[in-house]
């Protein structure tokens, strides 16, 4: 090699350039201007002009088998609506992705007429002002929405006014190891539930204990499902009526009911009874799949996985409702993602176009081709009567365990979840104080800290919103 | 003239280089609102929060121990194995190629594969310790044992480019300087460090500079093996800048602007030093 002057300088160049592309990226997320104004509203009737295509660019997260059921569902609708509306659809990355582009969207002024947006950024969308409620759709064209699950519309309602439209739901569950079970001395028909129960059954699967499974239960340490527990423990995650009174100001995760519930996850870890594959979800999967865990959580998204898994380590799939700390009223909070149709920066067409979309999507029919394709539960009522529907059932009668779950859960503002701005980064720091604890830390110093943590960014968050 | 002819790369690097920076600086005094939007100065807050902040030092202590435990050991293991396939032994084209093959695979692959063979239930790792007795262990799910994992996994990766570096180089030794200390008595060890390491120390502080700035840069692997956990103990500067810019629905653009310019000192300091106080005793043929 022969030293020249240009070698040295280039590297030079070529590290300015490396901390220049860095400050591009976060720079091209600035921007200016742009105001929040009021509520936006619904067009007239008949928006729609004739004789031209009204197209829709519909922003989604879903990829995999789901994106490919859901550009049938679109393929569907366009052919139904050929010279009227056609529907575009993007897939802008996962959820967290999907969001931050809508945010770099919105200072751009370049939204799109649809979107999808997971549970948690629902106080954000209606914080940021963007969307027309679909309540206002709704109350204009006097439509029917008693077909729509109320356990699944509640979490996206404020003061019974529904914001978005739920399109795929996920809940969780518990799926076990009846195979296991068996070996274990245990009755399979008899699922855990609560979590004195987990802890005894555990005891007897265990392999330190002399059981079949190397540990008797796994879960990933997960935030989504720490707010699982606290809701069927019929608790608030967060004050003001889990933030639906009020805009909430604090998050509840160190009461002593939460630390109960941390604590016991910990000694289950500590005493050889649980595995702790971390916080990615898809490794406790991994752990439940290949039979090295027998009891785990996980959302009702994982039945087809986990009924192929069963088939393939020839072991027996059981599911049931998700445990609770102990026995009454409350239970799991719906998860998953929703649409909003945008306002701001948007004509009538467009609107109604989309509203037309997100109307077809909703009937029953394409819920059950939704539900059945991708396993996300239906959120209309008579999707489960669909005949197709139903033969899918029979094939993963798992599934029914689901359902049963949803209908007997009282909606109230505990299970309904907590809206809160930054929801996101509450359960990123929710996961950061179970995971201290699993790691041997004190459960209630470490949810403590964890809550007063997020204290500022709700502070922030509520000021900047005010 | 001069002047006329530099224009158009000058108007790139403007565009796409000093002014994004400028305006990083910029942000970096503004605070932002909750769609991300940067608004209202704040003058050196962002940075008077960073180095107030334990958090922050924290991510600086993780990002110097992910520096040293990737970039001396991809080095030194490719030099070893390089060293070695210099000998003419039976397969030597097959090591060749299977030494070099991590070059091959993206950051995003080999993490995948790596989170499986780490996982502490189902992995074949510990699976493979479980027959002789030890483990198991969390391999990223322990706090004092995540860094080192996601760090073996980058010196994996890494090591195919520098044993490619280091075989060239290798292979560019002038067969005369070698004969000359043969002939003076120089063999095995001696002939090694003496002759070979001071004639290939070009290509080492090339991998030294560019394996410090990549590694300060590592963002795929820590992502998809422990997205900064467990108990943040691999959150790195850049992966920081991430969690605060765009990850858990932040936007905390100003922030993240600020650690950046963090981590463009550090990347210019270390890059300086390294010239000043290594290049002096390399040799330049």
């Amino acid at each position: 090699m022969i030293r020249t002057h240009s070698t040295r300088r280039r590297l030079g160049v070529a590290l300015i350039s490396g901390a220049a592309s860095v400050s591009l990226l976060l720079s091209a997320c600035g921007g200016d201007g742009g105001g929040s104004g009021d509520e936006v509203s619904a067009p007239q009737t008949g928006a729609l002009e004739t004789g031209k295509v009204q197209k829709v660019s519909f922003w989604h997260s879903m990829d995999g088998t789901n994106a490919e059921v859901l550009n049938k569902l679109v393929k569907d609708f366009n052919e139904q609506n050929k010279g009227k509306i056609q529907v575009e659809p993007t897939y802008v990355g996962k959820y967290d992705d999907g969001i931050a582009k809508y945010k770099a969207s919105i200072q751009s002024k370049s939204t799109p007429d649809l979107v999808q947006i997971y549970d948690i950024g629902t106080r954000f969308m209606i914080d940021a002002k963007q969307t027309v409620p679909m309540q206002q759709f709704i109350d204009r064209d006097k439509l029917d929405v008693s077909d729509l699950q109320p356990n699944i519309t509640g979490y996206y309602s404020i003061g019974g006014k529904l914001y978005s439209m739920p399109f795929n739901t996920s809940m969780p569950v518990l799926y076990y190891n009846k195979t296991l079970f068996k070996k274990a001395g245990l009755d399979p028909n008899k699922p855990p539930t609560t979590l004195a129960e987990i802890r005894k059954d555990a005891e007897k699967l265990s392999k330190k204990n002399g059981g079949p499974a190397p540990y008797g239960f796994g879960a990933a340490i997960y935030g989504w499902l720490l707010e699982q527990f606290i809701a069927t423990d019929n608790q608030l995650y967060c004050d003001n009526g889990n933030g639906r009174d009020g805009k909430a100001t604090k998050v509840m995760f160190d009461s002593p009911d939460t630390v109960k519930i941390v604590s016991w996850w910990q000694k289950m870890v500590k005493d050889g009874l649980a595995a702790n594959t971390g916080r990615d979800t898809s490794q406790a999967q991994k752990a439940f799949s290949s039979g090295q865990t027998a009891i785990t959580l996980e959302s009702t998204g994982q039945v087809g996985s986990f009924t192929e898994a069963a088939k393939a380590g020839n072991f027996e799939l059981g599911v049931g409702f998700y445990p609770k700390l102990k026995p009454g009223d409350g239970g799991p909070i719906i998860g998953g993602a929703s649409l909003w149709i945008d306002g701001v920066g948007h004509s009538d067409a467009e609107k109604e176009a989309s509203w037309e979309f997100v109307k077809f999507l909703a009937e029953p029919k394409n819920q059950a081709i939704w539900h059945t394709g991708t396993g996300y539960f239906p959120a209309s009522k008579k999707a489960l009567q669909e005949p197709m529907d139903v033969k899918w059932r029979k094939q993963y009668p798992q599934f029914d365990v689901a359902v049963k779950q949803l209908e007997q859960t009282k909606l109230s503002k505990a299970t309904q979840g907590c809206l809160l701005g930054v929801m996101p980064q509450s359960r990123k720091l929710s996961e950061d104080g179970l995971e201290k604890a699993i790691n041997g830390a004190d459960a209630k110093k470490s949810m403590t800290d964890a809550a007063n943590a997020l204290l500022p960014a709700i502070k922030q968050y509520n000021e900047s919103v005010k | 003239m001069a002047m006329l002819y530099l224009l158009p790369a000058l108007a790139v690097f403007g565009v796409f280089m000093f002014w994004p920076l400028v305006k990083s600086i910029i942000i970096s005094m503004q605070g932002t609102d909750i769609i991300g939007r940067p608004g209202g100065f704040v003058g050196l807050e962002h940075y008077r929060h960073m180095f107030s902040d334990p958090a922050f030092a924290k991510v600086i202590g993780v990002t110097a121990g992910f520096t040293l435990l990737t970039v001396l050991p991809s080095i030194l293991i490719a030099l070893a194995i390089a060293l070695l396939l210099q000998e003419r032994i039976r397969g030597l084209r097959f090591f060749r190629s299977a030494f070099a093959l991590p070059f091959a695979f993206s950051v995003a692959t080999a993490s995948v594969i790596f989170g499986v063979l780490y996982n502490p239930a189902s992995g074949v790792i510990n699976g493979l310790l479980s027959y002789v007795g030890i483990g198991p262990f969390g391999w990223l799910t322990d706090p004092d044992m995540a860094l080192i994992s996601v760090s073996l996994a980058t010196v994996w990766m890494q090591l195919g480019y520098n044993l490619l570096i280091l075989s060239a180089g290798l292979g560019a030794m002038p067969e005369d300087v070698l004969e000359a200390a043969r002939l003076d008595g120089a063999t095995g060890l001696r002939l090694q460090r003496s002759v070979v390491i001071p004639l290939i120390t070009p290509q080492l502080f090339f991998l030294i500079v560019t394996g410090t700035i990549h590694s300060l840069q590592s963002f795929g692997q820590i992502y998809i093996l422990t997205k900064g956990g467990p108990e943040n103990n691999t959150t790195t500067l850049v992966y920081s800048i991430y969690e605060q810019a765009f990850a858990y629905n932040n936007s905390n653009f100003g922030y993240a602007s600020a650690q950046a310019m963090v981590l463009l000192l550090v990347v210019l300091v270390i890059t300086a030093v390294q010239f000043g106080v290594l290049e002096r005793r390399v040799f330049y043929r």
